[in-house]
């Protein structure tokens, strides 16, 4: 690794080579071996950011913000229709069973989606957003 | 190795809400970090992780094991929601100019806790967008190179330049502080 690749790796990702890209911290680990003090003053630097950055704390999430959200999942439609089948008469047993066969069945009232979000989601979610909106530069 | 939400994410898909609160005890923080820095305002980064689950929720039971990781989806997914609520910012801002120099986007409520949290804070306000997203990504949210490359859309070639752009505009505008 040159001296200034190193340079930019930090400059990049900072004074922890751990946190540097996986196939580079082998060579990373040779140029500090080779130049220990230039190196150290070169992650020195770097985590110098690093350390301002840690700084800026994640927000505190407000009380019943997790629960809140948790109310807001999909239950199991399944079990909802087995109380609607108990009352009629049904034996518990029964209306169990089909639940348990709903449930098995996996996409019980899923709407269709097309082959391509499925196919590659990752995909899907960035082209679903407007390239435009970038109003700053980009890479 | 294999994805370590899928099997969480299969059983919300099948109602369970044990395993609902479990993801979002999970994804909770995760989401809050993001959008907390993206945005800069609590409350907007609540909104947004609120957001973020209801599309979590309807893609449960749609998600195909071993296609994508779902960390890197829902990471995408936040920053679209982010990116929305930066594109109304702007919006208002250029319809309605404000009368007194802007101060920031909103109160604190833990984010900036100290003095150098708060500059630290208005300086990755201050980037440009792509830039803030690679830092974030890579520094806070800690992806590797190849993950948050794959969230931006980008070549890692192309991350490396925005975090080397990204860092050098921060060192620049924090350089009076101790530790910059």
């Amino acid at each position: 690794m040159t001296p200034e690749r190193f340079e930019t790796l930090a400059e990049a990702f900072g004074g922890d080579v751990s946190r540097w890209p996986e196939a580079e911290r082998e060579a990373a680990a040779k140029a500090m071996a080779a130049q220990p003090a230039w190196a150290e003053r070169v992650l020195a630097a770097a985590g110098g950011l690093d350390a301002a950055l840690a700084t800026f704390a994640p927000p505190r999430v407000s009380g019943d913000l997790a629960e809140r959200i948790a109310a807001t999942a999909p239950r199991a439609r399944a079990a909802a229709w087995a109380r609607w089948l108990l009352p009629v008469g049904m034996g518990a047993g029964l209306a169990a069973a089909c639940a348990a066969g709903v449930v098995a069945g996996g996409r019980f009232g899923a709407t269709v989606t097309t082959p391509a979000s499925e196919a590659d989601p990752v995909a899907a979610a960035i082209a679903d957003y407007d390239a435009g909106v970038y109003l700053d530069e980009e890479a | 190795m294999g994805d370590p939400d899928e099997e969480l994410l299969s059983r919300v898909a099948g109602g369970d809400p044990a395993a609902s609160r479990a993801l979002v005890a999970r994804k909770l923080p995760r989401l809050m970090s993001l959008a907390g820095r993206m945005l800069g305002d609590p409350a907007e980064a609540e909104d947004v992780a609120q957001e973020a689950f209801l599309r979590i929720w309807k893609q449960a039971p749609k998600w195909r094991p071993g296609e994508a990781r779902f960390d890197t989806w829902l990471h995408r997914v936040a920053l679209n929601l982010c990116y929305d609520r930066l594109r109304r910012r702007r919006e208002l801002a250029f319809a309605e100019p404000p009368d007194r120099p802007d101060e920031g986007p909103g109160p604190d409520r833990g984010l900036e806790a100290s003095d150098t949290g708060r500059r630290v804070s208005a300086a990755l306000q201050a980037l440009p967008d792509r830039q803030r997203e690679a830092i974030v990504l890579c520094h806070y949210q800690e992806l590797g190179n190849i993950e948050a490359a794959a969230v931006m859309g980008v070549s890692v070639e192309a991350l490396e330049s925005l975090l080397g752009r990204g860092r050098r505009a921060l060192r620049a505008a924090l350089g009076d502080l101790k530790e910059a």
